[in-house]
């Protein structure tokens, strides 16, 4: 950084000098002082800028957000709050947030909007929502959100208006890692990052992707305690710069590494014998299937070293219980992801890790109490994306993306004709852009609730105003995992602008639409109930304070290593070889198959994070978008010297879904067979700082996805890229 | 307890910095810095051949130092050093010169046009008087820095510099630099 660039000798600076007389300009140093009787308020409350709802401290003065300050009683997110939760202040005072309800005024996506009330933006919408409904049903019409506290109740709304189709983000993001645990332990566990020894991660770019408490607590037990930490991924990221060994792994052959690992563990006998006797079925078949895959065959496949896999395989089976094959978070990467995922989970079972310190842990969980709301009837028509069918192991409710999309757009099995999104922005969450623009094009009605101008509010017929996190109270929220939390958001500040919570936007929706019996409570009446079984002599009182409630006793290891303890498969144990894979028709233990590769004068397109953005959600943050205002795609100097790029230069990629240009990155830090954009760039949006800023990857990914799942597959797009 | 003058330091494991930018925006928060500057910085180092590469990052902010440059340059006595370390600047006294800028050997200084005065890291003396962590050390996700008073003989900072080995930055500038990077 070149500070001295500043350093202007020019008159008008010096004059500009003799102005400081205010005493605002003492307010760093003389605040407490100044504001201590007049309104100094300290409010506990829980971020929003991405999952990981981390405890923070609003500091308001005089009805002003000051700062937002780490909350040091969390134990998950260990007193730290990252560059977005204190950017957090910028979402609510951002001059360009969507202020009030809007109609659209011109054609979809020219940006022509007329403010309108709530009654006409309510009004509107029911009529649209109730015309789909007559003419296609209740199926007609599609309810997408991405978790938040108050999803339930949009959510709630689609299903009380009789809709099988709600679509959630897991298989943009998890959910074949999800499904993959699920399968094996009957359960999705949290990694004990702190304490273990040895820990391996496959992708999972834990310093710059933030899972609390993992973060923190791989920098502490890789830096304070010594663990050792094996890092895969094709990309030079943070995480493979603080791990002991990197290898820039061939993209999509992860699986391979692992099978040649187990065939070390198993076949030198270090796995966990009297764990895997007690407490799984199906090791002979394990053993059987894995001898063919020494670690010469791996190292074909992945280009790491045959040795250095059989040292990794010698060294995490010695250091187990303490060592973890670490899950990661987004696994939607390949078609064959979810075999990648159980093959990791069956390494960890191997070595008997289960429920030991350093090892997996069974999430800990807290019970809340719930509200008796008016039961509505199931859905009469089956779900668009035809889960039954397709995905017959995955979980219903969350839907799977991009088979619905394709479902939706062929009108297969029914029409699809209204669409409501909450919090969501499926124009740059999906891959091919184009593909759910004509979504889009062939509803009838779209309607959207957001805090800022989203690409999909941009395409919307109707936008409800959201208050930002800040300026609403939710529902409680258990956090499960090593440490259950109970944590509670309240206001800190009354809302700036004309807007309204989930919760009143979907009361005033439902009333409308004649629902009301279903949405018949406040948000307090809602959380009284929830917070009433907490064993807490006064809950509310007490999460007001603190913000969040911390169970005693966790994190707790060995709850289930009992011989009367059943694993919610089908055998009741952890499931190496899985009947209910085999029955359905999948392979009952991982089969490798070796992905495609780039044909020459291409390039595979890997996607991936940096700690100061949440997926496409946070780059117009103006405090976070000043550290990358747009994203550039990563050559490797080989690549960029076949196609005479230099750093810097314009150039063009393409796949054959799309086209998009953005400068070019000339780096070491990439695999020559790849290229890496950031996500979050090239908004159509024109209420964002990022229109026209770097590109869109939504715009070149190709649609694929994971057959077991239905994650999608967003590793899979090959790109050419040429100088322009 | 033997009462004895305060003087506070930073100590900074840079391995254990990962580049995420809290510092510098919780910086910007508390002390409501315009976008474009910035009174902490995050320096990186990338180096190395495909596949033997390095990345190296190291956190900055005024060193605060035991014979501050920028105090004595000022021609108003607006840069000024508090008994317990801190280098601050009173705003009321700055005529924006810019003197200060140039003698800093860190660049931890810069002149903020909306206020014609010249603006740096004060360790949030505001929030140190009131027994408070400076914000960039608080929010830390990997808690890289250590901030406290290094003649605290049972402090956290006088056991890391006790124990560890360390550097300071441009010692040679004999400004006796406050910021101490663990090796």
């Amino acid at each position: 950084m070149d500070r001295r660039k500043f350093l202007k000798w020019t008159a008008g600076g010096a004059a500009g000098a003799a102005v400081v007389t205010s005493a605002a300009h003492f307010a760093p140093l003389l605040h407490k002082e100044k504001v201590a009787a007049a309104s100094r308020l300290e409010i506990p409350t829980t971020c929003e800028m991405c999952v990981n709802k981390c405890s923070v401290v609003a500091v308001v003065e005089n009805g002003i957000i000051r700062k937002l300050n780490p909350n040091p009683e969390s134990p998950r997110s260990r007193g730290m709050l990252c560059a977005r939760g204190n950017a957090g202040i910028q979402q609510v005072y951002d001059r360009s947030r969507i202020k009030k309800p809007l109609i659209r005024a011109g054609e979809r996506g020219e940006g022509k909007w007329r403010p309108a009330t709530w009654d006409e933006a309510w009004d509107f919408t029911a009529q649209k929502l109730s015309a789909a409904k007559e003419k296609y049903g209740p199926q007609g019409t599609l309810w997408s959100s991405t978790e938040s506290f108050q999803e339930v109740f949009f959510k709630n709304l689609g299903m009380a208006f009789g809709s099988p189709n709600i679509v959630r983000h897991p298989t943009l993001c998890l959910a074949s890692v999800n499904l993959a645990y699920s399968l094996t332990f009957g359960t999705v566990p949290s990694f004990d990052v702190l304490n273990a020894k040895y820990i391996i991660m496959s992708g999972a770019n834990r310093l710059e992707s933030f899972i609390t408490p993992d973060t923190m607590d791989l920098i502490d037990s890789t830096m304070e305690r010594k663990a050792r930490l094996i890092y895969l991924d094709p990309r030079f990221t943070v995480t493979a710069a603080k791990a002991d060994e990197w290898y820039p792994i061939k993209p999509g052959t992860d699986l391979a590494f692992m099978l040649a690992m187990m065939n070390v563990i198993i076949g030198e006998k270090r796995y966990a014998k009297e764990f895997v006797a007690d407490y799984t079925v199906g090791f002979d078949q394990l053993a059987e299937h894995v001898k063919s895959f020494a670690p010469e065959w791996a190292e074909q496949e992945t280009e790491i070293p045959a040795r250095d896999i059989a040292r990794i395989a010698r060294e995490f089976s010695d250091a187990a219980p303490r060592a973890i094959y670490y899950a990661g978070r987004r696994s939607s990467w390949y078609r064959e992801d979810f075999q990648t995922r159980r093959a990791q989970a069956i390494l960890n079972a191997i070595v008997g890790n289960w429920d030991r310190q350093g090892g997996m842990v069974p999430n800990g969980k807290l019970a809340l109490g719930e509200l008796a709301v008016f039961p509505w009837d199931d859905p009469v028509a089956p779900r668009v994306d035809e889960m039954d069918k397709n995905f017959p192991l995955a979980a219903k409710g969350d839907g799977a993306y991009l088979k619905l999309r394709e479902n939706v757009l062929a009108a297969t099995p029914y029409p699809v004709k209204a669409w409501m999104v909450c919090k969501q922005d499926p124009m740059n969450a999906l891959p091919d852009q184009a593909r759910t623009i004509a979504m889009m094009q062939q509803m009838d009605f779209i309607g959207v609730i957001d805090v800022q101008m989203s690409d999909t509010a941009w395409y919307a017929d109707v936008i409800f105003p959201e208050s930002t996190y800040l300026e609403r109270q939710d529902p409680v929220e258990v956090m499960s995992g090593l440490y259950p939390v109970v944590v509670y958001r309240q206001p800190v500040i009354k809302p700036l602008h004309d807007t309204k919570s989930t919760l009143e936007i979907v009361q005033g929706l439902a009333k409308r639409l004649k629902l009301s019996q279903y949405f018949d409570f406040t948000m307090d009446q809602y959380v009284d109930a929830q917070v009433k079984e907490l064993p807490l002599e006064a809950p509310l009182e007490y999460l007001k304070k603190h913000g969040m409630y911390v169970a005693p006793g966790f994190p707790k290891y060995g709850g289930t290593l009992t011989a009367e303890h059943r694993f919610v498969t089908k055998s009741g144990k952890i499931e190496l070889f899985s009947e209910r894979l085999q029955e359905s028709g999948n392979d009952p233990l991982p089969v490798y198959h070796p992905p495609a590769q780039p044909p020459a004068g291409s390039f595979r397109l890997i996607l991936g994070r940096k700690a100061y953005f949440t997926h496409g959600n946070s780059t117009n943050n103006p405090w976070l978008n000043a550290f990358a205002p747009e994203n550039r795609i990563w050559l490797h100097p080989k690549t960029a010297d076949s196609l005479g790029v230099n750093d810097g230069d314009l150039v063009e990629a393409a796949s054959t879904v799309g086209a998009v240009r953005l400068k070019a990155t000339v780096t070491q830090e990439i695999r020559p067979d790849c290229v890496f954009m950031l996500h979050g760039y090239g908004k159509k949006s024109k209420w964002q700082r990022l229109a026209g800023a770097g590109a869109s990857d939504a715009q070149l990914l190709e649609t694929a996805w994971d057959k077991v799942s239905g994650n999608a597959a967003l590793h899979e797009t090959f790109v050419k890229v040429r100088k322009v | 307890m033997a009462v004895h003058q305060k003087r506070y330091v930073l100590v900074i494991d840079s391995r254990k910095c990962i580049d995420c930018k809290a510092c510098v925006v919780a910086c910007r928060a508390e002390n409501s810095v315009p976008l474009g500057e910035s009174r902490n910085w995050i320096n990186e180092e990338r180096r190395g051949e495909w596949p033997k590469l390095l990345a190296a990052f190291e956190p900055e902010q005024c060193h605060h130092c035991e014979s501050p440059a920028c105090v004595r340059v000022c021609p108003t006595g607006a840069s000024y050093q508090r008994p317990d370390g801190i280098v601050a600047v009173n705003e009321a006294e700055c005529v924006g010169c810019r003197y200060c800028i140039i003698a800093c050997p860190f660049d931890a200084r810069f002149f903020r046009e909306d206020k014609g005065v010249v603006e740096k890291c004060d360790f949030c003396a505001h929030r140190v008087d009131c027994g408070e962590l400076p914000a960039c050390v608080e929010t830390c996700p990997s808690k890289v820095r250590v901030f406290g008073d290094i003649n605290d003989p049972s402090g956290k900072v006088r056991e890391l510099l006790e124990k560890r080995r360390y550097r300071t930055r441009k010692p040679e500038a004999g400004t006796g630099p406050q910021i101490y990077y663990l090796l």
